[in-house]
């Protein structure tokens, strides 16, 4: 029996529509590491132009595009990098950027909303005139939206802020944007300008834009040619290349129109989830893609165990906690898929209530 | 005016075919790192059984599947591996071993056939005795076929005799085989043979097997999955990567058994140019052909290749007297002859400039 399955695990699950693999299928191919395969480059100028800085680069994954920006912005030994302490940097690469790049971490702390506080940014930066016992500073990141924090937002106020103490301190601004459209989309500004601060970020295409795979860096001109090195040496220089540019370019046209509506299937979600009894959302933190649902003491059940139960309803979810649960949709679950979802999410946590005589 | 192009830089220019192109837009997918792609997964478990390995690994270049082998084998801080100094991954490869991994090489000279003495391995292994100012040398690496010695093959005895020493040694084997279908086909040895003495290799699927991304690693269970944990690490952790996967597939089916007939074209245009006076082409035993340009004919290898891409020839100066030409399946006979004629024109050039 073919169940319905509603993938809320994350949207990275996005699956290529009819036009990319169309586009995949024509696409016009060249060696990218010999020279420039030309819908790379088309891609690459595209994202850069969109961005508004002076070059691009295509790479297999978010986690590629942040451990190359780090580690060319950290070039020289004995760097430091600030960033939050509930980054997906410091919590998800694997720690990268130090076992692999030879970069000193300084965590600072994330608040709620996804951003560090500016005095405790500039506490954590090193002072040069102790460098005989300190690494020396070079970079700070930002992520935004930030994942961890539930999708939400930095402003563009706070991003041309942290870009500021950057400056005053010769530091450069790296900005993790693996959802920077959603941000941009969610807080109605234009995402060149969003990010006019940063000297660097990177872009998943592979998220809510729902292309197969990979992400794009933009910076300057200079960092992206050392970006390019760094990526050959990393392992990922690809040849013909184009056929995954090929469907981020449409991924590009099609689905950034789309986030919107992303944003509100969340919301709506959220509020539904909010009304059932033993769940609990921060409804006014849910301000993009992305939804935390605490589950309630007396509710008597566990993530885990809701987890499993929706999965029997084809409902796929992610466990962050002992009682906490990560919902992220895309423009893959419909509007009645919400609802479905919501139906089986009340049918799980009644059915526990109802075995524990609640 | 449209010319005729006939691009011998590398093998790795294949453009992907009509069937490869139809397999990567109806490819089955899902997210490879949630969990896993169901089309990436076939491929692997094809070429885990192809080599005779118990698993195996996607990855978007050789440079990444040399790169994963080698940290993977030397996992721990102060390791050394063995190497050819005229091998793919010191020369070619940004050094990446050591400046990402931090891993010290040591190099054995490569002879002209693309194997090391077994002796100089032997010596080169460092004594554990001498710790205390030693790295401690983990995995001895070879290269099949050997790129910078003209695709050159090492025999399966070869390969079994460097396998015994590492086992006495302790240390592992690693083959970077991104040419090994090449070597297979040459020696009529089958590939899982050939590499059996390996506890891993790389294989490389975007080169002679014409797809247009990615290698494979394969080895113990074990090892893929601390591979698959680092290819995570180094950023090649994909998505819906089945799309790749898929012209992979149809690469596999339809171009191994193409192989020999790039060696063929090789020979052909290896013994085209040899004729040509003022040319000397080494000995060719798979698709890769070296044209070392003798001292008489006074023209550089740089004006060869200038000469040749106005007629749509492309080519690769290695070195000022040097020239390399490797051949693939979108190389036809015809281009071979083309190919000849153009050379021959600029040859030709160099020696009326020199009244010869």
């Amino acid at each position: 029996m073919v169940k319905r399955i509603v993938d809320l695990r994350s949207d990275t699950v996005t699956k290529p529509t009819e036009t990319m693999r169309a586009a995949m299928e024509g696409a016009e191919v060249g060696d990218d590491v010999l020279e420039h395969d030309p819908t790379a480059f088309h891609l690459e100028s595209e994202m850069a132009k969109i961005m508004g800085k002076e070059a691009g680069l295509f790479v297999p994954s978010g986690t590629m595009a942040n451990l190359i920006s780090v580690l060319v912005h950290c070039e020289s030994r004995g760097s430091e990098v600030i960033l939050g302490h509930n980054s997906h940097i410091h919590i998800y690469e694997n720690g990268g950027i130090s076992t692999l790049g030879g970069v000193h971490p300084r965590t600072v702390k994330n608040n709620d909303d996804g951003t560090m506080d500016i005095d405790l940014i500039e506490a954590a930066i090193r002072d040069p005139k102790e460098e005989i016992v300190f690494p020396t500073t070079r970079l700070i990141c930002l992520e935004n939206t930030h994942c961890n924090h539930g999708g939400r937002c930095l402003s563009v106020e706070y991003t041309d802020r942290v870009g500021q103490i950057a400056k005053k301190h010769g530091l450069k601004l790296h900005i993790d944007g693996a959802r920077i459209f959603n941000a941009s989309v969610a807080l109605g500004v234009p995402v060149d300008r969003l990010v006019q601060a940063a000297d660097s970020v990177s872009v998943c295409l592979s998220k809510g834009l729902g292309a197969p795979v990979g992400s794009v860096i933009v910076g300057s001109n200079s960092f992206i040619v050392k970006a390019r090195r760094l990526r050959k040496t990393l392992g990922g220089g690809m040849r013909q290349v184009g056929v995954l540019c090929a469907a981020a370019l449409v991924a590009l046209k099609e689905n950034l129109p789309k986030l919107e509506s992303d944003h509100k299937k969340a919301r709506l979600l959220a509020d539904g989830l909010n009304k059932i009894q033993g769940l609990r959302v921060d409804t006014s933190s849910v301000e993009t893609n992305i939804i935390y649902v605490e589950i309630e003491e007396f509710s008597g059940t566990t993530a885990i165990k809701l987890c499993k139960d929706l999965e029997e309803y084809g409902i796929l979810l992610m466990q962050t906690g002992l009682s906490r649960l990560r919902v992220a949709l895309h423009h893959q679950i419909s509007e009645s898929d919400v609802q479905f979802a919501l139906s089986c999410f009340q049918k799980a946590v009644n059915g526990v209530q109802n075995e524990n005589g609640n | 005016m449209v010319t005729r192009t006939v691009d011998l830089r590398s093998d790795t220019v294949t453009k992907p075919t009509e069937a490869m192109r139809a397999a990567m837009a109806t490819a089955e997918v899902d997210d490879d790192v949630l969990g896993y792609d169901p089309t990436v997964f076939r491929l692997e478990t094809e070429m885990a059984k192809i080599m005779g390995k118990e698993a195996a690994l996607f990855v978007p270049s050789g440079t990444m599947g040399n790169l994963i082998s080698v940290l993977t084998h030397c996992d721990v801080r102060g390791s050394e591996v063995i190497l050819g100094d005229n091998c793919h991954i010191f020369i070619y490869e940004n050094g990446g071993i050591s400046t990402i991994g931090g891993v010290h090489p040591r190099t054995v000279k490569n002879n002209s056939d693309g194997t090391m003495d077994l002796d100089l391995i032997e010596a080169a292994i460092r004594d554990p005795r001498g710790e205390i100012v030693y790295p401690t040398t983990r995995l001895i690496c070879l290269e099949n076929t050997h790129a910078n010695s003209g695709g050159k093959c090492l025999s399966a005895e070869y390969t079994d005799q460097v396998g015994e020493l590492a086992k006495k040694h302790d240390l592992k084997l690693h083959i970077d085989g991104a040419r090994i279908f090449n070597s297979s086909v040459a020696l009529g040895v089958p590939v899982d043979r050939l590499v059996r003495a390996a506890d891993s290799v790389s294989v490389c699927l975007s080169k002679g097997i014409g797809a247009p991304i990615g290698s494979i690693i394969v080895g113990s269970k074990s090892f893929i999955a601390k591979a698959r944990r680092l290819r995570k690490t180094l950023g090649g952790g994909m998505r819906q990567v089945g799309v790749i996967a898929a012209a992979a597939l149809v690469a596999l089916q339809e171009n191994v058994g193409k192989l020999e007939s790039d060696h063929k074209k090789a020979r052909l245009l290896a013994d085209g140019l040899n004729e040509m006076k003022g040319l000397r082409v080494d000995p060719v035993e798979t698709n890769i052909v070296y044209v070392e340009i003798e001292e008489g004919l006074h023209i550089s290898a740089g004006k060869i290749v200038k000469n040749l891409e106005e007629r749509g020839i492309l080519v690769m100066d290695v070195s000022p007297s040097r020239i390399r030409i490797v051949l693939h399946h979108q190389i036809s006979a015809s281009d071979v002859q083309y190919a000849l004629s153009c050379f021959q024109h600029a040859v030709k050039g160099g020696q009326s400039e020199n009244g010869n």
